[in-house]
């Protein structure tokens, strides 16, 4: 049984979906759902991803069946079969796909056989069952992937060798998912892959459409997307490979001999192209060598972010900063199964620094985990605070960071207090953005 | 007077409509006629998102000091109140410094509870509100979820009260309940009036006289409550300070940003003010009746006109008409004066107007007194509200008007149309509205002036700013496309609209 959250971090699975079929080309949602869920998934969302806005025919634009007590008492499905009808008359998409919200299925509707009766339709209308009550928008992203891999992605029998779907990064969920799937599409393409990132900048529907036809899936993830990795495998006979999200070169070394290796790309291919990566890299690093050293731009850590972020940028400040994450709360509702894979993420750090890490979807737990992991000030004369800092997190983290008087660099949804396009965390161009971002905290008064 | 566990739906209260295509005079003998012509019974075979009760609730909700908001639903009830966790920290500080952020919390209802049932987490989730956060109230308000599983929230609500050091105010705004949106005003009001409104006692010093009472007695009859509303701003609310504050009137805000304390200190005002009839009539009226504090729900105060007459019914009331009048007089010449170099930009551009019923009336008062012309309106819904301030605007008899509430597919196509110059919109379809390539006025917002005087020429200033750069949309519209097919453009607009009693 899940728990009440003070604060959650994320939207239901209707939220999660919406996220999906936004940032999929030429695709048209119909959610049949009571008036007000799509909305409040926009308006949400929109700010919460560093104002991801509502694109092609989000926000008000979606067509959303819109059901009342009329609908509820007896059934929805006319209604819905005659929102598929006109919508498919009025608005001009490439793909439907029909999103079911709570009260439509505690009452019942069979939204499947609905959508069913429109196989003749010019365009393919496929219908996903996103209930509000059914978990969180992770599974909302996931159970839409599943969807598209049975019934949109075109059946192949031969696969291509040096092709790989990736997924497994939550658009909007993950804010700068579109910036960090640019880095991973070129990374891979290094060491001489052709990657196809489904959702990521120039590709269409035809791109998830041609998936079928990858000889791996990179699923950057410990924990997102279970059910489409799966469909993958029983539908088209694609094997996965999760990897974490990496940030920086440490991480994207390993991630690279990662994928290679289930690929069977030598060692030392991998290692050339990672050269140049090396070279380009640390230069700009070396940028900061003199301040950090002149100034000690060394700070300890709170991080606070979601199963994607937090081991990724906890091991990044560790190992890339040399800094000291003293703290990390892991903000996603997670098994104990799945807590414990992740809590491999957070040992044998180069650096041979050893965080802490709690798993709490709750704001103000943050508070709590930190005055229970460092001693408090009792008036001591001389007393060993928890500064100079910097905090990693939410906007939810905001007035933690003031107390402790840390910058705070959001990095984790919600972001309501940057915009961003197209800039990525992940990879080595995304490690350079991210020790950017935070230097740029430091000297911000400068 | 008996309140009811949850308010009424509006489309059988006042029997508010929807949707509707055709002009103001076709819409006003529609409202002339036995319940409002059954505007109510209107729908649409196509429909697209927008507010519900539970989201425009949070709006009121969300900005209430020292208060806690538990979303009793899914975890996705509430998603929304994610865009006020910034904005509402600093427009409540803008009242009080000291203020806190927002805090909400969700009962996160999953496939298990909607079998047995969510009460045991409503408990558990208004028990760790009251312990880790100590606020004055912990207001629950229920979604869909709980509403069709049969949750009793008063009841667990009144159990729990013992336990507790807030007040405990369930608010019953379940969307799928009412098509229209504005039933949210009441469902919050409901839930204040259950548990927030009460007298309280004066308090009392030894030393206090009868001389003392009296004091506060004549105070008590100089004092006004006025019901923002949350598309208002602070700016806002200090021009109809400064303005009644002329009249020697001492003015409370109310419901947005207060504390939930402050209902109570409320009650002890000579009279109700509303600045827009869609939101109060329902709190209004019932505090008329059951604390004999007179109100008045008449138009909004918006535009010269709209603001002169608002202020004369106040006026009136305190039978100080006339020096309201000098103060009208003095306000107008002065607003005159500083027009002066803004109607020459804007003359004859024609704007299309959409919004909320009363609002848009009263903003196109605004605009025709700076010179230019009305194009078009689009009302969210449609209902006895709009009788004063459609009264107040001659000549609009010919002008089309499309009540839906968003539904920018019809605007689309109603613009392509009327071919204005620029656009005032409501927040919310913004996206869709940008590939009109127009320059564009949000119709409201809590950062920015509108009301009264003041208002007028904050109005006329971010107009003529709007119109003298319109690139970013263009481009928007060169360079994205709208997610209409070509033929919706060539039916009439109101080809989607299913009205039984009116066609």
């Amino acid at each position: 049984m899940s728990a009440i959250i003070d604060r959650p971090r994320f939207g239901c699975p209707l939220g999660g979906a919406l996220g999906m079929i936004r940032a999929l080309p030429r695709t048209v949602p119909i959610v049949h759902a009571s008036t007000g869920c799509a909305y409040n998934i926009y308006v949400g969302m929109n700010s919460g991803a560093g104002y991801l806005g509502g694109g092609y025919c989000g926000a008000t634009s979606t067509p959303s069946s819109n059901v009342v007590e009329k609908e509820i008492v007896f059934g929805g499905e006319e209604r819905l079969r005659e929102q598929i009808a006109t919508t498919l008359e009025i608005m001009d998409g490439d793909l439907y796909v029909v999103l079911s919200g709570c009260m439509v299925e505690m009452i019942g509707d069979d939204a499947q056989s609905v959508a069913g009766k429109f196989k003749n339709a010019l365009k393919p209308v496929i219908s996903v069952s996103t209930p509000g009550f059914k978990g969180n928008s992770a599974y909302g992203y996931d159970v839409v992937l599943e969807a598209l891999a049975k019934e949109y992605v075109t059946p192949r029998k031969r696969k291509k060798a040096n092709k790989v779907n990736v997924f497994g990064l939550m658009p909007g969920g993950d804010v700068f998912y579109k910036g960090n799937l640019r880095e991973i599409k070129r990374l891979l393409n290094l060491i001489g892959l052709e990657a196809n990132t489904l959702i990521g900048e120039g590709e269409t529907l035809a791109d998830i459409k041609n998936s079928g036809d990858a000889a791996l899936n990179v699923v950057l993830s410990d924990v997102y997307a279970p059910l489409a990795a799966a469909a993958y495998e029983s539908a088209h006979h694609i094997p996965c490979v999760r990897v974490p999200l990496p940030i920086g070169y440490l991480q994207t070394e390993r991630f690279l001999h990662l994928v290679g290796g289930h690929l069977g790309i030598e060692g030392k291919f991998i290692g050339k192209a990672l050269k140049s990566e090396q070279a380009v890299y640390f230069d700009y690093f070396e940028r900061i060598s003199d301040s950090y050293n002149d100034i000690d731009f060394q700070r300890y850590g709170l991080v606070v972010a979601d199963a994607n972020y937090a081991p990724a940028i906890t091991e990044f400040i560790a190992d890339e900063l040399g800094w000291l994450p003293h703290l990390t709360v892991v903000t996603d509702e997670l098994t104990e199964r799945q807590q414990e894979l992740l809590s491999k993420r957070f040992e044998n750090y180069a650096s041979g620094v050893k965080p802490q890490v709690r798993y709490d979807p709750n704001a103000a737990s943050v508070r709590r985990h930190l005055s229970g992991s460092w001693e408090r000030n009792r008036n001591h004369r001389y007393y060993d605070s928890f500064s100079p800092a910097v905090v990693f997190g939410s906007v939810f983290e905001r007035d933690l960071a003031e107390e402790l008087s840390a910058p705070l660099l959001t990095v984790s949804f919600p972001v309501t207090n940057r915009v961003v396009f197209n800039r990525g965390y992940a990879g080595t161009t995304g490690g350079l953005a991210f020790a950017e971002d935070t230097f740029g905290l430091l000297v911000a008064g400068r | 007077m008996i309140i009811e566990n949850s308010a009424p739906a509006r489309e059988e209260r006042l029997k508010a409509g929807i949707a509707f295509c055709g002009t103001c005079a076709q819409l006003q003998s529609r409202l002339g006629q036995k319940d409002n012509g059954c505007l109510y019974a209107a729908n649409r075979s196509f429909s697209q998102a927008h507010g519900c009760q539970f989201t425009l609730s949070l709006g009121i909700l969300n900005s209430l000091r020292n208060a806690v908001v538990i979303m009793h639903g899914p975890v996705g009830c509430g998603f929304c109140s994610t865009a006020n966790i910034g904005t509402n920290k600093n427009f409540k500080k803008l009242r009080d410094p000291a203020a806190g952020g927002i805090v909400w919390l969700s009962t996160n209802l999953d496939e298990s509870d909607v079998i047995e049932g969510g009460e045991k987490k409503l408990r558990a989730a208004v028990l760790y509100a009251d312990r880790e956060f100590r606020p004055e109230a912990i207001i629950v308000a229920s979604s869909c979820v709980p509403a069709l599983i049969g949750d009793d929230v008063d009841s667990i609500l009144e159990n729990l009260e013992r336990e507790t050091a807030a007040e405990l105010v369930p608010v019953n705004c379940e969307g799928f309940k009412t098509k229209l949106m504005a039933t949210a005003y009441d469902a919050v009001y409901n839930g204040v009036l259950k548990k927030l409104t009460k007298y309280r006692e004066r308090d009392k010093y030894f030393t206090e006289n009868e001389l003392s009472d009296k004091l506060w007695e004549y105070e008590k009859g100089r004092t006004v409550n006025v019901f923002n509303v949350g598309s208002m701003s602070r700016a806002d609310e200090l021009e109809i300070k400064r303005l009644l504050s002329a009249l020697e009137l001492k003015v409370n805000f109310l419901p947005c940003f207060s504390r939930p304390d402050d209902f109570r200190a409320a009650l002890d005002a000579a009279l109700n003010i509303s600045v827009c009839g869609t939101h109060d009539d329902y709190y209004l009226k019932y505090i008329h009746k059951e604390f004999n504090i007179p109100y008045i729900i008449d138009t909004m105060p918006i535009g010269k006109k709209a603001t002169a007459r608002w202020l004369l019914k106040i006026a009136d009331h305190f039978g100080v008409a006339e020096r309201a009048r000098l103060l009208i007089q003095k306000e107008e010449e002065e607003l005159e004066r500083a027009l002066e170099g803004f109607r020459a930009v804007l003359k004859g551009k024609r704007a299309y107007v959409s919004g909320g019923e009363v609002r848009i009336f009263v903003t196109a008062e605004v605009l025709t007194d700076l010179g230019m012309e009305i194009a078009g309106f689009k009302g969210h819904h449609i209902d006895e509200f709009a009788w004063p301030v459609m009264e107040g605007l001659p000549g609009i008899e010919n002008i089309y008007i499309n009540i839906a509430s968003q539904h920018p597919f019809e605007q689309a196509n109603i613009v392509k149309r009327l071919k204005p110059d620029l656009l005032v919109i409501h927040t919310g379809s913004g996206n869709i509205t940008a590939k009109h390539g127009l320059p564009v006025l949000p119709l409201f917002g809590p950062g920015y002036n509108y009301i009264g005087y003041s208002g007028v020429f904050e109005i006329a200033r971010r107009l003529r700013r709007i119109i003298a750069n319109n690139q970013f949309n263009r481009n928007m519209q060169k360079y994205r496309p709208a997610p209409y097919r070509s033929e919706w453009y060539a039916k009439d607009p109101s080809a989607y609209i299913k009205d039984t009693a009116g066609k």
